[in-house]
């Protein structure tokens, strides 16, 4: 370990020692800054932990609400550093006079601290980002040899292309043909009468740019993608070549030329394509590819290529002005008897004619960046890393944000855009600072009302409606590609990683890097599939941007949705690479799919109100847009509102779901509105009375209304500190919401549990305690059934013959159907069962019930209230959670887990969706959450991770409760390493424990179950995406098993089959019955196969969700042993 | 059991003779079923009068009752009287695998008075199930009316072993016992909801039993509080003034003593607590960062790079 740390930091010493005048002059800069804790010693890590402070100090820059990092936490830091670095000195000092062995250690404490006084609380978040570093740095191997030597070829051969005379369009296009060559035209292509003449010429130089030639691109990447530009000679471009397309259509001739000669020279062992640049339509370029006939390896040829050469054309960047292809500018000419006033500006068009002509400037930027600023290239590696796990990338159809923009921005902030024109980034920031500077300003400055000027802004002068961050140097936009969902859908994943790396608690490693925002059905609450031909058929708009469709598209969606979703995202298929020997492919193929981020709180809104009829303009415009559909109406308040009614989601369609077919049909047409395909929540149907918490409103009325009853009760020898829930049904999380109508009892009764004030009269002993429960139950019951109208009450009793654990219940049905099941709670039973088992005299036997006793005792009374109390907390939070814990609970019985995964772990994994929703926002629909927290399921490590959730909202399980619960988890792991007690570890803010659930279940073999059946869920969703049947990820074969007991709908006490009920010869039919309360044969059956056959066979079942019993035999009883000698009487 | 194929039935296994028995097809399941019943002179380490005429069983099905096994010997293999059996441990909680000594004596519902007793043998709370069943492979040892008997119906097994003959399980035994199946839940479901009366008058004779004996354990702690014994001394027992309720409120003074003692001599008094305090800060940030370093390595190997 130390060595390679200190060969790192010595790396570091080296790269700022050959670092020119400027860097050091950061470097001081930084020092005067955080003067008040100058010290002498200055090291490499003091140095670091400046910066620290001086990047909090720009945090608040950028930052405009600074609630990230607050002000008390930096001075916490700047005092912990400083006392680190008299600490530092007297290790030091020790370690001198002590032994120089000792030397390692105090690097290590260096080491430690350097990252500690970091932005980065977490020691192995940087050790982790270090060792991603390492591996991912690019290095030179074979393919990227091949790739250069290809390199090398392809520029001696462009070098010797022979020029072409001038000659018309028409002429050179037909010369080309004829070498089987089509010319890549953008479209509009040129007409037929145009004048100028087209040309070829040795190119003015060949260069090879991007981030390749910089060393910022992960070496774990697939394809090696090398960015080759040519230079087109300026005397073949006339001034005015950067009017109506004249540059681009010379450029286009200009490439084809050169694929001609590239696939002349070496047609047979590359291949030669065109391709768009970022599907950017103006800017085709060549891509050349192995084809794989010449490598080695012949017997492999559907190896994917290893690398892939793009040659781009680039101008000079003197051949135009820059100011006219300034953003406001309109470069693209009507006919002459068009006023020119009526020109809209063309901000795409001039800045991919920019891009052509300041290739060369940025690779100069970058470079200067690179070699300034040691970090540099680290932050364009992480950056890239982390653009690559989001999806995002520089082309159009993945945002328009990429590494190439990330490397550029991250380069311009190195030299301005802070306040007073002063750079926003020191060249001495760690690449982490880098990072989370730059996602800070991704994530925090609206770059649309607000634009990012570096330099002196001359040409910059108004805001425009699209994001901009403007290189003034250079006069371009850097994001001239991205558009406004694509900014919005950036924008907010800089702002979900910004806070999972504020996390203290959790590690985001993971999810900011390495994990792969998967497919798009787990992103998006709703999907709308387009066909993009239908589409583009339909309507004509004037506005000019990359897809003008798309704009309008999302232009109508978002106004017509309004609030009833936070986010429209629209993805198009990329273009695909075209042979070079036809016509570029129509540009409106595939599909459109737009995804919607609902808000849960207004998205099943049935009535939106309008302007006022008064208001004409308003009012006119709210008609023009949403046609019939508006309707003026009067409401109770008095009030005339222009207003939309939609249908009730009972009819089949959510509100959503008519909102966007309407305005695709008043819009779009009719064929666009049929070819639109709409995946939503299909999930929903498969819950009986899935919305919300709404169906547990009677049995939670009934609760309150027993509560009040057993308080109205005056006869109870000792009065009532509490009640409290501790039921499934009560937190909004059974997978049948309890139906309580028409006097239909309850199936299974809700736990409740009694605590009376404490009293000295209680006895001492635990079987008496128990007895005594039982009697004050039996009174209560008497009370209840005296005193309350409309309620029965019976006693049950339980834990048969273990007698130091709760021995009763007492069942309270009300006549209109809900049923409580009342325990009593007694607080001194912990202690008594604590002390007896440290009795030492006590035998193995006695000693396990007691164990037991205070699990159980633990979890019915003191953690199931807490959880339950939470649980329903967070059920009534968010929106989506309760029809997530009853999916996922659904689908756990559907697998035949449910005996074995506890309820309360189910909802703990659901929880831990919502309050740790990183790399997504909370979900706020069930099939999201559900798919979520499945996808979570199939990569949770149980083995080494424990589940840890905080439920409170508030940060209620603070740094102390993260510790223990971690030192118990990791005192389990050592204890019983081969996971044969405690294979799943889940703890929360009401459970330290960890273990108060799964204390023996499941076994290791259900939890890898659980893993396996979770990640082929999430193989199908990956793999069907938009196609995705809910229902199918239900689905379990019963192949698996051994055998399979079918139980009869009887034994599930099933009312909706109440005809054909088995209960007959039991003369019980009458479903009023209370006796039948809390009857369950088939649960009871179930323990009972477990008593019986546990040891030797493992059951499977999935409750009333499927009506049946599988069995395993248990391998290790398979070859099973002759114990009758052993079994000796 | 195991689903094997046995390609040979054994007939005798040590000094176990293995009888098979037909246990017929259900509704639900019709097909007819082969269980091994072993048997064999009952042998324990430390033989009582009674061994002789014993027969120790091994793996009874799940479902025996001394019904069946009664009808088994009486009607089935030559007539034997069974005077009692006794099964492997009562009911068996669930995840206590280990085998746990018969219960000699099964206790008789209806018979709950007796003066004197423990309370644990009164007031007990009434029978949850109608009737027991047995852990799979469980074993069970029958005593017979005299040793003749028991010698009979090893014999008479060992017989219808060779022959061939076909016993079936069960067999004579319906409406003696109680139901399995569905009734059998719903009787349990039955049971335990106990009739109100029933079960306060079970509790009240628990807790009298349980005041009686509290009243006289306590009568003895006084006097041995009070009486010096033989030796002269005074024996010290629990009771008299420090209740439980006490014992915790002087627990608390210990600890607020403590503390205070703590705050007394403060964490930065001395210089050498000063030192000892970086020192142990250094520590753990060491250790923490070694800690952090071993975990990544960790994660490292596991994502296999």
């Amino acid at each position: 370990m130390a060595p390679s740390n200190a060969k790192r930091r010595k790396l570091e010493h080296v790269s700022s020692g050959e670092d020119d005048d400027d860097s050091f002059a950061g470097f001081s800069g930084s020092e005067e800054d955080s003067s008040e804790s100058a010290q002498p010693s200055v090291n490499a890590e003091s140095v670091g932990q400046d910066f620290a402070q001086g990047l909090g100090m720009d945090d608040g820059g950028i930052d405009e609400n600074p609630a990230e990092e607050p002000e008390s936490t930096v001075h916490l830091e700047q005092a912990v550093a400083r006392a680190s670095r008299e600490e530092q000195a007297i290790v030091n000092g020790a370690a001198k006079t002590a032994q120089p062995k000792q030397m390692p250690m105090a690097n290590k404490i260096s080491y430690s601290r350097s990252y500690e006084s970091g932005p980065s609380k977490s020691g192995i978040f940087k050790l982790q980002m270090d060792d991603m570093l390492e591996r991912v740095r690019p290095r030179q191997g074979k393919r990227e040899a091949a790739a250069e030597a290809a390199l090398h070829r392809l520029k001696q051969t462009i070098e010797q292309i022979a020029p072409r005379p001038a000659q018309s369009v028409e002429d050179a296009e037909r010369a080309l043909l004829k070498e089987k060559i089509v010319i890549p035209f953008p479209d509009p292509r040129p007409s037929k009468d145009v004048l100028y003449k087209l040309e070829y010429a040795k190119p003015a130089n060949i260069t090879v740019v991007g981030s390749h030639v910089l060393k910022v691109t992960s070496a774990v990447r697939r394809l090696l993608q090398i960015d080759m530009v040519v230079q087109m000679p300026s005397h073949l471009l006339q001034s005015k070549d950067y009017l109506n397309y004249r540059f681009f259509y010379k450029r286009a001739y200009y490439l084809a030329c050169v694929a001609a000669a590239l696939s002349g020279a070496h047609g047979d062992e590359y291949s030669v394509s065109y391709s768009s640049m970022h599907d950017n339509v103006l800017l085709p370029v060549i891509q050349v590819r192995p084809t794989g006939k010449t490598s080695s390896v012949a017997d492999k040829p559907a190896k994917a290529p290893a690398w892939q050469i793009d040659i781009a054309l680039s101008a000079a960047d003197d051949v135009f002005s820059a100011e006219k292809l300034g953003m406001s500018k309109n470069c693209v000419r009507k006919n002459d008897e068009q006023v020119k006033a009526h020109d809209s500006p063309t901000p795409l068009y001039n800045s991919s004619l920019r891009t052509c002509m300041l290739m060369n400037a940025y690779l100069v930027l970058q470079h200067k960046a690179a070699s300034s600023c040691a970090a540099y290239r680290d932050a364009c590696l992480m950056g890239s890393l982390w653009l690559e796990s989001k999806r995002l990338g520089s082309s159009i159809s993945r945002g328009g944000f990429g590494n190439f923009e990330w490397g550029v921005i991250v380069a311009l902030l190195l030299r301005g855009g802070g306040p007073n024109g002063k750079a926003l980034l020191g060249p001495g920031y760690s690449s982490y600072q880098l990072f989370k500077a730059t996602l800070q300003l991704l994530a925090l400055q609206d770059l649309r009302k607000k634009p990012l000027v570096v330099g002196e802004a001359k040409s910059f002068t108004e805001s425009s409606e699209w994001p901009v961050v403007w290189d003034a140097e250079r006069s371009h936009n850097i994001l001239y590609k991205m558009t406004d969902w694509s900014y919005q859908a950036l924008q907010s994943t800089a702002k979900r990683t910004l806070a999972a790396l504020g996390d203290q608690h959790f590690d985001a490693f993971d999810s900011t890097f390495t994990t792969p925002v998967s497919s798009r059905l787990l992103d998006h609450d709703c999907l709308i599939e387009l066909a993009h031909a239908a589409l583009a058929k339909s309507a004509t708009t004037k506005r000019e941007r990359s897809s003008p469709l798309l704009s309008d598209l999302y232009a109508v969606l978002r106004r017509g949705l309004g609030d009833r979703v936070d986010e429209v995202d629209l993805h198009v298929p990329s273009t695909p690479d075209w042979n070079i020997g036809v016509a570029r492919p129509p540009p409106s193929t595939g599909s459109v799919t737009v995804g919607l981020r609902v808000d849960p709180e207004h998205a099943h809104r049935l009535v939106d109100h309008g302007p006022s009829a008064d208001n004409k303009a308003e009012a006119a415009a709210f008609r023009a847009f949403w046609g019939d559909k508006a309707k003026l109406r009067r409401f109770r308040d008095g009030s005339i509102l222009e207003s939309l009614v939609w249908a009730t989601e009972e009819a089949g369609q959510s509100v959503v779901e008519q909102v966007c077919r309407y305005l695709l049909g008043k819009h779009f047409g009719a064929r666009v509105e049929g070819s639109a395909r709409f995946v939503g929540d299909e999930c929903i149907p498969l819950l009986w009375k899935a919305n919300g918490i709404a169906p547990f409103q009677p049995l939670m009325e009934a609760y309150k209304q027993l509560e009040t009853d057993i308080r109205g009760l005056e006869a109870l020898p000792l009065s009532i500190r509490q009640i409290m829930s501790a039921d499934a049904q009560l937190r909004f999380a059974s997978i049948e919401a309890p139906s309580i109508t028409h006097g239909i009892k309850q199936a299974a009764p809700a736990a409740v549990t009694l605590q009376f004030e404490g009293s000295s009269r209680w006895p001492d002993d635990l079987v008496a305690v128990q007895r005594t429960k039982l009697a004050f139950l039996l009174k209560l019951g008497e009370l209840m059934n005296d005193n309350v109208e409309a309620v029965q009450s019976r006693m049950g009793l339980e834990n048969q013959g273990e007698d130091v654990s709760n021995q009763g219940f007492l069942d309270i049905t009300y006549d209109n159907g809900a049923a409580f099941r009342l325990r009593i709670h007694h607080e001194r039973e912990q202690g008594m069962l604590e002390r007896q088992m440290k009795l030492k005299e006590l035998d193995p036997k006695t000693k396990q019930t007691s164990a037991l006793a205070l699990a159980s005792y633990k979890r019915d009374f003191v953690k199931g209230s807490a959880h339950t109390q939470a649980i329903a907390q967070l059920a009534t939070r968010f929106p989506g959670f309760t029809g997530t814990v009853r999916l996922i609970k659904k689908w756990f019985a559907s697998h035949l887990l449910s005996n074995h995964i506890p309820d309360e772990i189910m909802e703990l994994c659901v929880a831990r969706s919502f309050t740790q929703p990183d790399p997504w926002s909370v979900p706020s629909s069930t099939q999201n959450g559900f798919l979520r927290t499945l996808a979570w399921l199939a990569k949770w490590n149980w083995r080494e991770e424990p589940l840890i959730v905080d439920m409170s909202g508030s940060g209620e399980l603070k740094d102390v409760g993260y510790q223990a619960i971690g030192t118990r988890f990791e005192a389990w792991r050592k204890l019983d390493p081969a996971l044969n007690r405690v294979v799943l570890f889940a703890a929360s803010h009401v459970d330290h424990d960890g273990t108060t659930w799964t204390d023996g279940q499941p076994s290791k073999v259900v939890a890898g179950r659980m893993t396996a059946l979770a990640g082929a869920a999430m193989q199908a969703v990956e793999a069907q995406s938009i196609d995705l049947d809910p229902a199918s990820l239900f689905v379990s074969p019963l192949e698996d098993y051994d055998f399979v007991l079918h139980l009869s709908a009887a034994a599930f006490g099933s009312r909706k089959k109440s005809k054909e009920t088995g209960f007959k010869n039991l003369k019980v039919q009458n479903t009023a019955d209370t006796s039948l309360v809390g009857f369950q044969p088939a649960e009871d059956f179930l323990t009972e196969l477990q008593t019986l056959y546990g040891a030797a066979i493992v059951f499977f079942c999935g409750g009333a969700e499927r009506k049946v019993i599988a069995g395993l035999w248990s391998p290790l009883t398979a070859p099973r042993a002759w114990k009758v000698n052993l079994r000796v009487f | 059991m195991v689903p094997k194929k046995s390609p040979a039935v054994v007939t005798s296994v040590n000094d176990f003779t293995v009888l098979p028995l037909r246990v017929p097809g259900l509704p639900s399941y019709p097909k007819d079923t082969t269980h091994y019943l072993y048997l064999r002179p009952n042998a324990p380490k430390a033989p009582t009068a009674d061994t002789p005429r014993e027969v120790f069983l091994v793996n009874v099905p799940i479902d025996t009752t001394d019904v069946h096994l009664r009808s088994l010997f009486a009607d089935q293999l030559g007539g034997a009287r069974i005077e009692s059996v006794a099964f492997e441990g009562a009911r068996v909680g669930k995840g206590i695998t280990s085998p746990v000594a018969p219960v000699r004596k099964k206790r008789k519902r209806g018979q709950e008075d007796g003066e004197g007793a423990a309370p644990a043998e009164v007031g007990q709370l009434p029978e949850v199930w109608d009737r027991d069943t047995h852990c799979s492979g469980g074993t069970a040892i029958v005593t017979f009316v005299d040793k003749p008997s028991a010698e009979l119906a090893l014999r008479e097994a060992r017989r219808a072993v060779k022959s061939g003959k076909q016993i079936t399980w069960g067999e004579g035994v319906d409406g003696k016992v109680p139901a399995l199946g569905l009734s059998r839940y719903a009787a349990h479901h039955k049971l335990r909801h106990p009739s109100h009366h029933a079960l306060q008058e079970s509790i009240d004779a628990y807790m009298t039993t349980f005041a009686a004996q509290e009243a006289a354990r306590a009568k003895t702690l006084a006097r041995q509080r009070a009486e010096p014994d033989e030796d002269g001394f005074i024996t010290v027992v629990r009771g008299g003034r420090s209740d439980p309720a006490r014992e915790d409120a002087v627990r608390l003074k210990e600890e607020e003593l403590k503390k205070r003692q703590e705050k007394m001599i403060g964490e930065g008094f001395y210089k050498f607590q000063h030192r000892e305090r970086k020192k142990r800060e250094a520590q753990a940030l060491v250790g923490q960062f070694e800690m952090d370093r071993r975990r990544v390595e960790e994660m490292r190997k596991r994502r296999g790079g």
